[in-house]
């Protein structure tokens, strides 16, 4: 057995009575990138401070290449990051900024000058050396702070929301510079974000937290398609959920009852089948079909129709069950199914048991 | 008649007053300027006239005060000793400073309670603690003794050794005030970057803290240097009177020897030097925003 690069092993952080991590183990390759996705108060940043040393854990331990490095205090770990807020030194020049951790580090000014113009070309920044970080937008500021954390070769990059602050196409035009360095550089990245989209665009696997423990790990698609808890399920894409009952199971798949009287069996379970018990239907939107008939096996759901919303490639459709839930379904522009209908039509709602989901 | 004529340029003004932006609003600032005037150039004046006219017209005064090695000895004590105040409140008071923005803010608003009330209570009966404190069979003397730190009491007062450290301690809320107010406003993320950075704690405090902090020590010090320059009652009762600094020789002068030519150049000679280091302060730090960011 190898050791893995990066190990969290079982890491917990109380803060008082308050629990703010909770056991979280992970184990990251050398050059993931690697995201913490989740809502805020999940526990992510905190992970995170605790790598970078800005927390110490109640309990666990993180190993880099199978050493302990909660015993290293954070100016030693030789670890990059990059702050939610703009943390470049205001006094000092963007070659100072980025010079900073190689001179508290001793290297002769040839090799700090010849690495600072590496790194500026890296963030695509050149000429701008002399330039004062209160005279850059909030997007060369964050390059500047990429470049500076990444200066000192630094085995692990942390990032921090680093985008948070900045308007959305800028924020998908660093994404993508960010996608770029880190094929350049081959730097082991770990990314905490709250969206769902960098998280996708950025990541090669996707550490989903929820209320301080990590409930899945897994690349976008993993997570898409096979959800492991209902908070992942909505976290990642957009999703739909109804209520229904267990009406059978077999331990992996449940026969399942919507409303009064259709039954969908061999939908695929998530979590511990009671008797009698409720459970929450995961449909996502671009695996809905509708249909103006009930079709010959009855496996329609009536539904009317509330809204129909054309938005260019997609037509979103709102209906409403007739137990009062909505589901909206994403059909593509021109299919043939919903020519004709409007506000108030009932039409069936079809879909494959198979890859839907349903959690207990 | 020169408030009619003040009303008229303001008046002349009026029409232009978009253009010329330094003088927009002037007409309503018009009564504080004229107590400006009033209260502060015409005695300033008054004072300059009278060092060149008194006892009769001409530069005598201030040959007189630059060429005695008496009254260039007062010039110099005053500096030596405005220069240790000013680097022991700094020294203190950065830490103080910094210890007030990390702490909680209930702690925060006990200790600032303690600074003000200090300031608050008479400025006599604070140097006349310092003398109970610092003389022979003081507390301080005491306490060295006892420990047998040394063997024969220390001169630290009657001497610049207790000005220096009286006038420090009164100077002390100066500089921390103008300092917490500089530091607050540092992004403490910022020094978790220098950490990350590699930098020691060493390190992020000189290369990154100090230098944030640069313009709320140079206005802090700048305050306390000039009010030190100035300053009579402690080193009036905490000074022995082989040592003096200038503004008791300006009262004694004055008072004593009723010589107000001379009194009045020593006063011209210490404003000139205010102004003059006020000038370098902002030639330094401009209008600059004051803060980390």
């Amino acid at each position: 057995m190898t050791t893995p690069f990066l190990e969290i092993r079982g890491i917990r952080k109380e803060y008082g009575p308050v629990v703010a991590v909770h056991d979280v183990n992970l184990e990251v390759d050398r050059g993931e990138l690697i995201t913490f996705l989740g809502p805020s108060g999940s526990g992510k940043s905190t992970t995170l401070y605790i790598l970078a040393g800005f927390e110490e854990p109640t309990r666990g331990d993180i190993l880099l290449d199978g050493e302990t490095l909660l015993a290293t205090p954070s100016h030693r770990r030789n670890i990059g990051m990059v702050f939610q807020r703009y943390t470049l030194f205001p006094h000092l020049s963007v070659g100072e900024n980025i010079a900073f951790p190689l001179r508290v580090r001793r290297w002769s000014k040839a090799d700090i000058d010849a690495r600072v113009r590496r790194m500026l070309e890296l963030v695509r920044l050149n000429g701008y050396e002399d330039r004062k970080p209160a005279m850059m937008s909030g997007g060369q500021q964050q390059r500047v702070a990429l470049a500076r954390a990444l200066a000192y070769d630094p085995p692990i990059l942390l990032m921090d929301e680093p985008l948070s602050a900045l308007d959305k196409k800028l924020r998908e035009e660093i994404q993508h510079e960010i996608r770029r360095i880190h094929h350049e550089t081959e730097v082991t990245i770990l990314y905490v974000t709250h969206d769902q989209d960098e998280a996708l665009r950025l990541s090669d696997r996707i550490a989903v937290f929820s209320q301080g423990c990590i409930d899945q790990v897994g690349t976008g698609p993993q997570l898409y398609a096979e959800p492991a808890t209902r908070f992942v399920a909505e976290f990642i894409g957009d999703s739909d959920f109804l209520s229904c009952d267990l009406v059978g199971s077999n331990g992996t798949t449940a026969d399942i009852r919507l409303g009064d009287d259709l039954v969908v069996s061999g939908v695929p379970l998530h979590g511990r089948p009671g008797e009698r018990a409720r459970g929450a239907l995961l449909l996502r939107p671009e695996r809905m079909d509708l249909s103006r008939q009930a079709g010959p096996d009855k496996t329609g759901l009536p539904v009317q129709i509330s809204d129909i919303t054309f938005l260019g490639s997609n037509i979103h459709v709102a209906a409403a069950t007739g137990w009062g839930e909505t589901v909206s379904v994403r059909l593509p522009f021109g299919h043939q199914s919903i020519s004709g209908l409007s506000r108030g039509d009932t039409v069936w709602l079809r879909f494959d048991p198979g890859a839907a989901h349903v959690f207990t | 008649m020169s408030s009619h004529a003040v009303h008229s340029i303001t008046a002349a003004k009026l029409p232009r007053r978009r253009k010329a932006g330094g003088l927009r609003g002037f007409g309503g600032a018009m009564p504080a300027t004229f107590l400006v005037i009033l209260f502060f150039v015409v005695p300033v004046l008054a004072l300059l006239l009278r060092s060149v006219l008194e006892p009769a017209p001409g530069l005598q005064n201030y040959e007189t005060l630059l060429g005695s090695t008496t009254y260039l000895k007062v010039f110099a004590n005053t500096f030596i000793v405005s220069t240790l105040v000013t680097i022991c409140a700094l020294v203190i008071g950065f830490p103080v400073a910094w210890a007030l923005v990390i702490m909680p803010s209930t702690l925060t608003r006990i200790v600032f309670a303690i600074l003000l009330l200090s300031m608050w209570t008479n400025l006599l009966a604070r140097t006349y603690a310092w003398m109970v404190l610092l003389q022979r069979t003081g507390i301080i003397n005491k306490t060295l003794m006892q420990l047998g730190v040394i063997d024969q009491p220390l001169a630290l007062v009657n001497n610049l050794t207790g000005v220096t450290i009286g006038m420090t301690y009164i100077m002390l809320p100066f500089v921390i005030l103008p300092l917490y107010g500089v530091i607050r406003t540092i992004d403490r993320a910022v020094l978790r970057a220098a950490a990350l950075c590699g930098a020691t704690r060493w390190q992020a405090l000189t290369r990154v803290l100090l230098p944030l902090a640069a313009p709320g020590m140079a206005a802090g010090g700048l305050m306390v240097f000039v009010m030190s320059l100035g300053y009579f009652v402690t080193p009036a009762l905490l000074g022995g009177t082989s040592n003096m600094m200038l503004a008791e020789l300006i009262a004694q002068l004055v008072q004593s020897l009723v010589d107000w030519g001379l009194g009045s150049a020593a006063a011209f000679l210490l404003l000139v030097v205010t102004l003059a280091l006020y000038a370098v302060q902002l030639k330094i730090f401009g209008t600059r925003q004051m803060g980390g960011r």
